[in-house]
């Protein structure tokens, strides 16, 4: 029987943890194990103590998804626990999660939301809102991140093995059909002005510079049999830097 | 910089390092963030700022999926800004991503090590996690977030080191004119990574338009400023 008021609360501080304990066996199931802790414990108080370790144990099996989602895995196997649904199928229900919840949260998040309030963030710096930009990101980035935890928490928890069913949410899909779109016009927006704003204090031959080098490096990067990746491109080129500005006295 | 400031931006450097995937990932880890604190713990905004841009557009070449190992820009950007601020203008941004770069680098490595570490510990308390136990549940996962502090730490104190020889060493012997040949490699690279990575993500569908669309709008609007 499930918890009338389960601690959602205290499981969702604990998702914020989630990845702490991350490691190539498990990945993050140390963490969806503590994640879920809480809302198993009413296991246990029914007198059924090995209800409880069992649980504990199949919450720390390998489990790897996008962090901000984990909760709807979380919520859904605590419930599916409490239901009485036999083990085997609460381990498939965990292993069935991780890929969809991995790409959602992936395209949404890494892919749409943050890149979307990162440009706007280096379009409002490079337009004089100084750290106010800054504060403006960390605000407006994080009640996306929060609301999203918040709701995957609960509706995996209110839906268990029917869990599925949150993923068909008409929002998502409205979420991800906005801000794919936000996302490269705010970068689009943000790379011009921030190129401005960096190039503004060089003097005329050192913009040409960084345009030349901006050129040939995003040339570079584009060419994927090069595998080039941003660090080893800047380290290589301030390294080039580093030789000419010492011979060019 | 003052010894109370250096242990300010170890601090800083920890808090950013433990944001990046352990706790919250609240993007306190990106460079814009993380660079502007530094420059206010030193009292220079504006170089915290500048620095920040840099690596934040560094920061879009990398894409988070799966378990990739990428490098860690946070405690980076604090460790540029840190020399950035002793050498004024293009001579600090220079000078500033040269420690930045060897830094993201050791923090990319780093975080490998102690995903190393971590399952190894996984594998010990194996028997334990196996039988539902709360406790060994607990201690593992408590340890690694102490392990990821350490680390957060030590990258952090060795990028503060290296910007302190930077200081010492490079400052002098570089002409204003070669400070600022670096500067502009390590802008120019910076904005041909945050394009790389946006082109990426954006592919080649109607996304690709809304992204020409932003770049005319954001020409437009730095021309007319």
């Amino acid at each position: 029987m499930a918890p009338v008021k389960p601690p959602l609360g205290r499981t969702l501080l604990r998702l914020f943890t989630i990845q702490s304990s991350w490691n190539y066996e498990r990945m993050q199931g140390v963490g969806f194990g503590v994640a879920e802790e809480p809302l198993l414990r009413d296991l246990g108080r029914a007198g059924d103590s090995a209800a409880y370790r069992g649980a504990l144990a199949r919450g720390a099996h390998f489990f790897n998804a996008h962090p901000y989602l984990c909760g709807l895995a979380v919520g859904a196997a605590a419930r599916a626990e409490h239901d009485g649904i036999p083990p085997a199928q609460v381990e498939r229900l965990r292993t069935a999660l991780c890929g969809p919840l991995g790409s959602l949260g992936d395209r949404l998040v890494w892919a749409g939301w943050l890149p979307l309030t990162s440009g706007l963030a280096l379009a409002a710096v490079a337009l004089g809102l100084g750290w106010w930009a800054v504060v403006g990101f960390l605000a407006l980035y994080n009640a996306g991140h929060v609301a999203l935890r918040w709701w995957a928490l609960r509706a995996g928890w209110a839906r268990g093995t029917r869990v599925a069913e949150a993923l068909r949410q008409p929002f998502l899909r409205r979420a991800g059909a906005v801000v794919e779109p936000g996302m490269a016009l705010a970068m689009g927006a943000a790379l011009p002005l921030a190129a401005a704003y960096l190039g503004g204090p060089f003097p005329g031959w050192a913009r040409m510079t960084v345009g030349i080098v901006a050129a040939l490096g995003l040339l570079l990067l584009r060419w994927r049999r090069l595998g080039l990746t941003g660090l080893r491109l800047g380290l290589g080129a301030v390294a080039a830097a580093l030789v000419v500005g010492w011979a060019w006295r | 910089m003052s010894l109370g400031q250096e242990g300010l931006l170890l601090l800083w450097g920890i808090l950013v390092g433990l944001d990046l995937v352990s706790v919250p990932q609240a993007m306190i880890a990106r460079p814009l963030v993380s660079g502007v604190v530094a420059g206010a713990i030193l009292g220079d905004v504006g170089t915290g700022l500048r620095l920040g841009v840099v690596f934040e557009l560094l920061q879009h070449d990398i894409l988070h999926l799966g378990a990739v190992r990428y490098p860690e820009y946070g405690p980076a950007t604090v460790a540029g800004v840190s020399v950035a601020h002793a050498a004024a203008g293009a001579l600090g941004i220079g000078l500033g991503a040269v420690v930045g770069l060897l830094t993201g680098l050791l923090g990319g490595v780093s975080l490998n090590a102690v995903r190393r570490l971590n399952t190894r510990a996984v594998q010990r308390a194996s028997d334990a996690l196996e039988a539902g136990e709360v406790a060994a549940l607990m201690r593992v996962h408590v340890t690694s977030l102490a392990r990821d502090a350490v680390r957060a730490m030590l990258v952090t104190a060795v990028g503060l080191a290296l910007a302190a020889g930077v200081r010492h060493f490079l400052v002098g012997t570089l002409s204003v004119r070669g400070a600022m040949v670096v500067a502009a490699a390590a802008t120019g690279v910076a904005i041909a990574a945050g394009t790389s990575g946006t082109l990426r993500l954006a592919g080649r569908g109607a996304t690709l338009g809304w992204f020409a669309a932003g770049l005319v709008g954001g020409a437009a609007g730095a021309w007319l400023r």
